[in-house]
């Protein structure tokens, strides 16, 4: 429970009405989208509408020493927006002004912008946001900064974290700053990220609001690709599909969503989603790169696609022509995804993370390796996320109504973190899935608690996760 | 089939997996730009949406929060409208459960809940203690209407009894098409509100009463201006109560061919006037029914149709559903004059309905936000048009 007193200075900030400590609104806020993680119910939730609320609201938190998490969209999957028990809750959702700057080629938003919503207004003005996490109708831009998400888009772009020229933040003692070229008040608009020195943006990519809370993100927008190409290249051998994903690299071919599937997966996709999406039946070989080369000039656009169909052949694979897949996870890209997550009954746990290209296969080997010893069903994919990384998104499944199941797969993803860690991937962020799966990164650690106990001294700050610093 | 199987609800629920996609999502190429009205005209906080309701649902039922009033309003500040169905990427009906978790949840107390069901089955209405008042538009209408026949026409509560001008316009309608029809002396209410409010068990007691009324009327098929009556005699009476019931169809769905053959002829429009569709829920995303109206409409001549941004499948709610205008009357206007604001943005002239529930509701919407724009039950504007 939080005092009285502080829930009377928290409604002077946020009004009464945006604030809650009714017990049905609290259980609706000790969980998200994360699966087969233990609901912590909050003592308070506020809805504050602008960054100066925020920093009062983190004014009295730090005075009364209450754990403060703060949640957008709520629709991460590695219980990033867990609360402490007993904690409060800012949530962010009313944040919602967005300011393109045209000429800046950048787009400043509220941490309560989804990525659809800011996709219809950037439309208007032929430009987009690149990068697309799988959750993209209710996830928040700021909140991907925050855990430096990836997505359609990310083989030409990267993840989230290099689309970001600068953002505001309210500090632990609800100080707001703003990061990059805006940190000079004169500046026009946000067009450097790498302003003053060192890059505190980044401090913030990724840092689940350990640090502060984000308020605003300053985002790169690029004009709209006009001319695409959709196509599927098969591979008898992993090396062969490995080595044309980091060929397609090599020769700047414009692969803005770039996916690897192994065969099984992508049946059992196509089972699920291939009818609906009008997709052909096919007969899926050992691995199937599923190619969106986007391009804002026709030129560019057909040589690539002739030069992929070359870097197919010449690593031993073939054309396979099936065009509907890409164009579906492309233009469907707001949809596609989450659609694959939910159209069957399962519940999942995930453990994004990043390996090579070459180093992808041993993404898939490891997750079969423990889906033989649990005894349970899962998979695979992944796409290119970057200059020179891979994206995978496994995803172990369980029956919610079993719980012998859930702890098998709670047990499950404990060790495959473990064993993914020691392939050479990387998570994101350090979200509390991976805490207890790295080692040999003592120093790292070190700095990193440094860090957090320099900026938050209270540790009030998300406490859960960066590996509960 | 009355009683709710509480496993198959539970697997169902469990199909949530918190995704979220019911809060507010935009995404044009299905249409949807938000999708909970109540979230978005509300303090918003997580139990606003279905998420978050349903979140509360199976703590509930799992007893996991205690079943009081209290922990229960999300339950009932939801208009069950279906936007969330529509744009759920699970294999589940969201809205169609949490009208099944009211249902098993009806232990806990809800004053709002229990008035209506008790005067709907004390008084065959909701509003007022004289039923036999519900007839008396009929004496307007200048010519006189058997309460026998083939085809019959089930006015409604709210039409029968708050809006009888749509009575009246519908009653115009049918003679000019030279229908013979009848309208029951006593009419009973349809028993939709309990049905959406989790009180089954009475509204089968009223849908005994009501079948038998229509039987003996000796109707073979029955017309509604209501979008709330036709889902509940199309879909509850049979698909619940395994009622042997008539063809039940909406006015707009018996007139279109009759309008289309020329038996129905309407006349061109004084002025050119731009009017927009309202769908409403029970007739849209629960029954389908998006096009006719819209042939209606585009068949008055000197009528320009114009859509609101969201429409069909994902258009947003009057706000006025699963009986959320009963239960908190602020909420549901402030939602009914959101969508007014839908419709002042594409300039309407005139917002046609087809649910009384609808036109009512956003009637104070209107109010509220000061519009000028005329809502009004589609019945209306073609008896307005007639030759």
């Amino acid at each position: 429970m939080v005092d009285k007193k502080v829930i009377t200075e928290l409604s002077e900030i946020v009004g009464e009405e945006y604030i809650s400590t009714k017990q049905d609104v609290l259980l609706a806020y000790s969980s998200s989208a994360s699966m087969a993680s233990d609901p912590i119910i909050p003592g308070a939730v506020v809805r504050p509408t602008n960054a100066e609320q925020v920093s009062r609201i983190i004014q009295v938190a730090a005075k009364y020493d209450i754990p403060v998490t703060p949640r957008s969209g709520g629709s991460s999957l590695q219980e990033e927006v867990i609360p402490k028990l007993d904690g409060l809750v800012v949530e962010l959702m009313r944040l919602d002004e967005i300011e393109l700057h045209k000429e800046l080629r950048s787009v400043t938003v509220g941490a309560g912008v989804t990525y659809g919503v800011l996709e219809k207004f950037l439309k208007e003005h032929d430009v987009f946001l690149p990068v697309y996490p799988e959750s993209a109708l209710v996830c928040t831009v700021a909140g991907n900064v925050a855990v430096n998400g990836a997505g359609p888009g990310s083989s030409k772009f990267g993840c989230t974290g290099e689309l970001v020229l600068g953002v505001e933040v309210v500090l632990p003692d609800g100080q707001i700053i703003t990061t990059g070229s805006e940190a000079n008040p004169y500046a026009p608009g946000p067009y450097q990220r790498y302003a003053f020195g060192p890059d505190i943006t980044g401090l913030f990519i990724g840092s689940l609001g350990g640090f502060g809370i984000i308020t605003k993100v300053s985002m790169k927008v690029f004009k709209r690709h006009m001319f695409y190409d959709y196509n599927t290249f098969g591979f008898e051998t992993h090396e062969q599909a490995e080595r044309f994903m980091v060929d397609i690299k090599q020769n700047d071919i414009n692969g803005v969503f770039t996916s690897l599937y192994e065969g099984p997966v992508l049946e059992l996709f196509m089972d699920m989603i291939g009818e609906e999406l009008g997709i052909p039946k096919y007969e899926w070989p050992f691995r199937t790169v599923s190619m969106t080369i986007g391009r804002v000039r026709e030129d560019m656009m057909k040589s690539d696609a002739e030069l992929a169909k070359k870097l197919c052949e010449k690593n031993g694979g073939h054309v396979i022509g099936i065009s509907e897949l890409p164009y579906s996870e492309w233009t469907g890209r707001l949809w596609f995804f989450v659609r694959a997550c939910y159209i069957h009954g399962w519940h999942w746990r995930t453990l994004y993370h990043h390996q090579t290209p070459t180093n992808a296969h041993r993404s898939v080997e490891e997750i079969r390796d423990v889906m033989e010893k649990y005894g349970f069903l899962g998979h695979t994919a992944g796409f290119a996320s970057g200059h020179s990384s891979f994206n995978a998104y496994p995803h172990l499944y369980f029956d919610p109504q079993d719980p012998e199941d859930e702890q098998k797969i709670r047990d499950a993803h404990k060790e495959l973190a473990k064993t993914l860690f020691k392939t050479g991937a990387v998570p994101f962020k350090l979200a509390p899935y991976w805490a207890d799966a790295i080692e040999g990164m003592d120093s790292y650690m070190a700095f990193l608690e440094l860090v957090k106990k320099t900026i938050d001294s209270r540790g009030i700050m998300n406490p859960r996760v960066l590996g509960g610093l | 089939m009355t009683e709710v199987d509480l496993d198959e609800l539970m697997e169902n629920l469990a199909q949530c997996r918190r995704c979220g996609i019911c809060r507010n999502a935009v995404y044009e190429d299905k249409g949807f730009d938000g999708v909970c009205p109540v979230w978005k005209n509300s303090a918003g906080f997580e139990t606003s949406f279905m998420r978050g309701r349903i979140q509360v649902a199976l703590a509930l039922l799992e007893g996991r929060l205690e079943k009081t009033a209290e922990n229960a309003e999300s339950l009932y500040t939801c208009t069950l409208c279906g936007n969330c169905t529509s744009i759920c990427a699970a294999e589940f009906d969201p809205a169609k459960c949490l009208e099944s978790v009211r249902q098993v949840l009806r232990e806990i107390p809800n004053e709002v809940r229990d008035t209506l069901a008790k005067k709907i089955l004390e008084n065959n209405n909701p509003y007022v203690e004289e039923n036999r008042t519900r007839r008396y538009w009929v004496r307007e209408v200048g010519f006189d209407i058997p309460s026998t026949g083939e085809v019959l026409y089930f006015t409604g509560c709210t039409a029968g009894l708050k809006l009888p001008e749509t009575a009246k316009a519908t009653a115009k309608v049918l003679k000019a098409a030279g229908v013979n029809f009848a309208v029951l002396e006593e009419e009973p209410c349809c028993g939709s509100v309990m049905l959406r409010t989790g009180m089954v068990d009475e509204a089968k007691r009223n849908a005994e009463k009501a079948l038998e009324m229509i039987a003996k009327s000796g109707a073979k098929t029955i017309v509604v201006t209501c979008a709330g009556c036709l889902k509940t005699f199309r879909e509850d009476y049979i698909e619940r109560f395994g009622f042997d019931m008539p063809k039940v169809l909406h006015m707009i769905e018996y007139l279109k061919p009759l309008i289309e053959s020329g038996k129905l002829k309407l006349k061109k429009s004084d002025e050119i006037q731009q009017i927009t569709w309202h769908d409403p829920c029970h007739l849209g995303r629960a029954l389908g029914v998006y096009e006719e109206p819209r042939e209606i409409l585009k068949a008055i001549p000197g009528v320009e149709l114009v859509e609101m941004e969201t429409n069909r499948e994902a258009a947003m709610c009057c706000g006025s559903g699963g009986g959320l205008r009963s239960y908190d009357q602020e909420q549901a206007k402030k939602i009914a004059a959101d969508r007014m604001h839908d419709a002042e943005e594409i300039h309407a002239d005139i917002l046609a309905t087809a649910c009384p529930f609808c036109e009512h509701n956003l009637k104070d919407g209107a109010i509220r936000i000061d519009s000028s724009i005329r809502v009004v039950d589609i019945l209306d504007l073609i008896a307005e048009q007639l030759e």
